[in-house]
């Protein structure tokens, strides 16, 4: 989709930005290399950010269990950027979506930790006060289209109900003509005629462009994608990808894209963070991870993508073992029962490993390992 | 929506006619033979013989067949036996009160189960979850007429608070006149508060016998429908849309979660409007339960046939009713998907 040269990102904290050599200038001219990362914005730093999340923390309790779905995640978004968060299921991507937003049902719930959306905290706002930013501050758009619309209401109440949400004294006639132009941003035929069709007249491609019509509706500057594309087959995976990027390019979106797919996010975000067990445990500009991943978690996720070069190599390759059990962690760092590097090693056993910035050839990083420094010294795919 | 409706009309009657055949075998293949209880076992064979020919039973099976039902369809429903008032007369007479009972405590049962499935699933209140689960568990399991002997015990017998089995009215309440032949909203119309507050309170304890099993049922339905709805992505994504969570909830998860709650309300409706023959014989309620059950006692034919046919009717056509509202709430039913389109 896009061409992507190796213009070192900037720091890690999700703040760098690779070469999009495609995008235009209003884009790069907002590349900030070398910006010092994470966790210790000053305030007035932050509120430049269009999403600034400091230590969150989400637990699921059942009465025996607790189950520590997000630990501890910090980052920051400027405006128009977009960061993949990238993970196995079960690693705490789409509570960490929900958390976000404040969208954490019982038995779930938020512990701890900031959310600064375009410099304001909402992380303590009631639900009511929430109301009004999700769907014109913060946006969502889900991973299953065949789920994500009721079956019971048109394809034009849904639109217009995200619409009228947040333009209460809009009247119904214009609400239906700006959501018949929503239905035409997203590429559907004929929207005024297709607003009263249901969900399940649409094919799955076109229920995931209705979604993403609903979640721009407002003109959002925060977009979050919980994989998106998922469920839908390869061709209209790059369709949707393609009319998602054209969108948030038009509309100046900062997007997050929650996916396991590597390859949609180096397509499709300038940074990513790699997140295992609730945590993320590298953050970094998108070139970072492909050429020098530095936590042995990301490095084994990357050899787990089909490569046709590599077919002579037999077989790919699964990382051995399976996730922790979120209720039960390791003292130590989480990865280390399937850690290549770290199984044998007491100091991972016993000690959780704290950030650590590196820098490598495609930028800087924040690396949660305690061989991170080593690491990228040594790193070659 | 034309297709579906004429769909579920043909299928409606063919239900109706296939009740019909059923009803007629079912008569006919009783022992005892009907002239003889008319006219009494010290008649002569020639009496019996005469009656015979009168009530058509020696002409053609299918000519006795097309009588039968033209004449139900006609309202030409006979006359009792027993006392030789028409039929048509006595159950215009009692399927009032059945119908009264009936509405009453559907409408109980429905109200309640939605209430306590929306405490338990939108409210999340565990304890109650558990005491409703408790409820429904042994309200399914026990049967109508001991809950309804139960429930005299303790409302009427032991704290005095609810009317005993003395009908649709107190001994000192004259019934209103007559408008709907339902007595509480009779007494509203004429004003009689007194009247209407009698007639009410000798509703609930037949109606709370006659539905909780229905109840049970119907909420153990609606909750888990309610739980399962509430997990699906559409209603975090009208979260998402900046919807407060009981708008998100009464937008989008009620429609989906009612949908198999109205199949099965239209089936305990019409179990109801055909009548609960012990309920109404608890509570010495004069519907259409108790006429029967003394009909059968009597054999009285002419009014067992013409009940049968009567509820098949009322229990076709409250399904029928039932389905259209389904193909109006639910597009899946009367549009085809792209797939099939």
């Amino acid at each position: 989709m896009r061409l992507r040269g190796i213009i070192g990102g900037g720091g890690g904290g999700g703040s760098s930005r690779g070469g999009a050599t495609d995008v235009g200038q209003r884009r790069r001219e907002q590349v900030e290399p070398g910006r010092a990362a994470g966790n210790g914005l000053p305030d007035a730093a932050r509120s430049d950010m269009a999403l600034s999340v400091r230590n969150l923390s989400t637990v699921f309790e059942d009465g025996q269990r607790t189950v520590h779905a997000v630990r501890d995640v910090s980052f920051d978004m400027r405006p128009t950027e977009r960061l993949g968060v990238v993970g196995e299921s079960g690693s705490g991507k789409s509570a960490l979506a929900l958390s976000i937003l404040g969208l954490i049902e019982p038995p779930g719930r938020v512990v701890g930790g900031e959310i600064h959306l375009g410099g304001r905290e909402i992380s303590k706002l009631s639900d009511r006060a929430l109301g009004a930013i999700r769907g014109k501050d913060i946006a969502l758009v889900l991973q299953d289209p065949m789920s994500a619309l009721d079956p019971v209401k048109t394809i034009g109440a849904q639109v217009i109900e995200a619409i009228a949400a947040h333009n209460p004294e809009m009247r119904r006639g214009a609400a239906r003509r700006r959501a018949a132009e929503l239905l035409r941003e997203v590429d559907i035929p004929q929207p005024e005629r297709r607003l009263d069709d249901y969900p399940h007249q649409y094919s799955g491609g076109m229920r995931q462009r209705v979604a993403i019509a609903m979640a721009i509706a407002n003109n959002p500057s925060v977009l979050i994608a919980d994989e998106p594309t998922t469920a839908l087959d390869v061709t209209t995976q790059s369709q949707v990808l393609a009319l998602l990027d054209r969108l948030v390019e038009q509309h100046g979106t900062a997007v997050i894209l929650i996916t396991h797919n590597l390859g949609i996010v180096s397509d499709f975000c300038d940074s990513i963070a790699v997140m295992y067990a609730g945590r993320f445990v590298e953050t970094s500009g998108v070139d970072h991870i492909f050429l020098e991943p530095t936590h042995p978690y990301s490095e084994a996720l990357l050899k787990c993508v089909p490569n046709p070069e590599r077919l002579a190599d037999g077989p790919l390759p699964a990382i051995s073992g399976f996730p922790p059990d979120l209720a039960q962690l390791p003292q130590g760092c989480a990865f280390q029962p399937r850690c290549p590097v770290g199984r044998e090693i007491p100091e991972c056993r016993r000690q959780p490993p704290r950030p650590h910035e590196v820098r490598g050839a495609a930028g800087a990083a924040i690396v949660e390992c305690h061989f991170a420094e080593q690491r990228i010294k040594e790193v070659k795919v | 929506m034309g297709a579906v409706v004429a769909k579920r009309v043909l299928g409606s009657i063919g239900a109706i006619f296939g009740a019909t055949v059923l009803a007629f075998i079912i008569m006919r293949a009783l022992p005892g033979n009907p002239a003889r209880l008319i006219v009494g076992p010290l008649a002569t064979p020639h009496a019996v013989a005469s009656v015979s020919h009168e009530i058509g039973l020696d002409k053609p099976v299918l000519t006795q067949y097309w009588l039968y039902i033209s004449h139900f369809f006609q309202g030409d429903w006979g006359y009792s036996y027993a006392d030789g008032k028409s039929v048509k007369a006595l159950i215009g007479e009692r399927l009032p009160a059945t119908i009264e009972l009936a509405i009453f405590s559907f409408a109980l049962t429905m109200i309640c189960a939605v209430v306590a499935a929306l405490l338990v699933t939108y409210r999340q209140r565990p304890v109650a979850d558990r005491i409703l689960r408790g409820v429904a568990y042994v309200g399914f399991g026990t049967p109508p007429f001991f809950v309804a002997l139960l429930l005299l015990i303790v409302f009427f017998r032991s704290f005095h608070v609810l009317p005993g089995p003395e009908g649709r009215l107190g001994l000192q309440a004259a019934p209103p006149p007559t408008v709907t032949h339902m007595y509480t909203l009779d007494a509203l119309i004429a004003g009689q508060f007194s009247t209407f507050w009698s007639s009410f309170v000798h509703l609930l304890l037949p109606a709370i016998a006659l539905g909780l099993s229905s109840f049970s049922f119907i909420v153990r339905l609606l909750r888990a429908n309610l739980l399962e709805v509430s997990r699906e992505p559409f209603l975090t994504v009208a979260r998402g849309k900046g919807l407060r969570r009981w708008t998100a909830f009464r937008r989008h998860a009620l429609p989906n979660a009612f949908l198999p709650t109205l199949t099965a309300g239209g089936l305990v409706l019409g179990e109801f409007l055909a009548g609960s023959v012990l309920i109404e014989r608890v509570f010495n309620w004069p519907g259409i339960g108790s006429l029967v059950f003394d009909a059968i006692v009597k054999q009285d034919y002419a009014i067992v046939q013409t009940f049968i046919l009567l509820s098949a009717v009322i229990f076709v056509l409250v399904n029928l009713v039932v389905d259209l509202l389904y193909a109006v709430i639910d597009p899946r039913v009367r549009i085809p998907s792209v797939a099939t389109a």
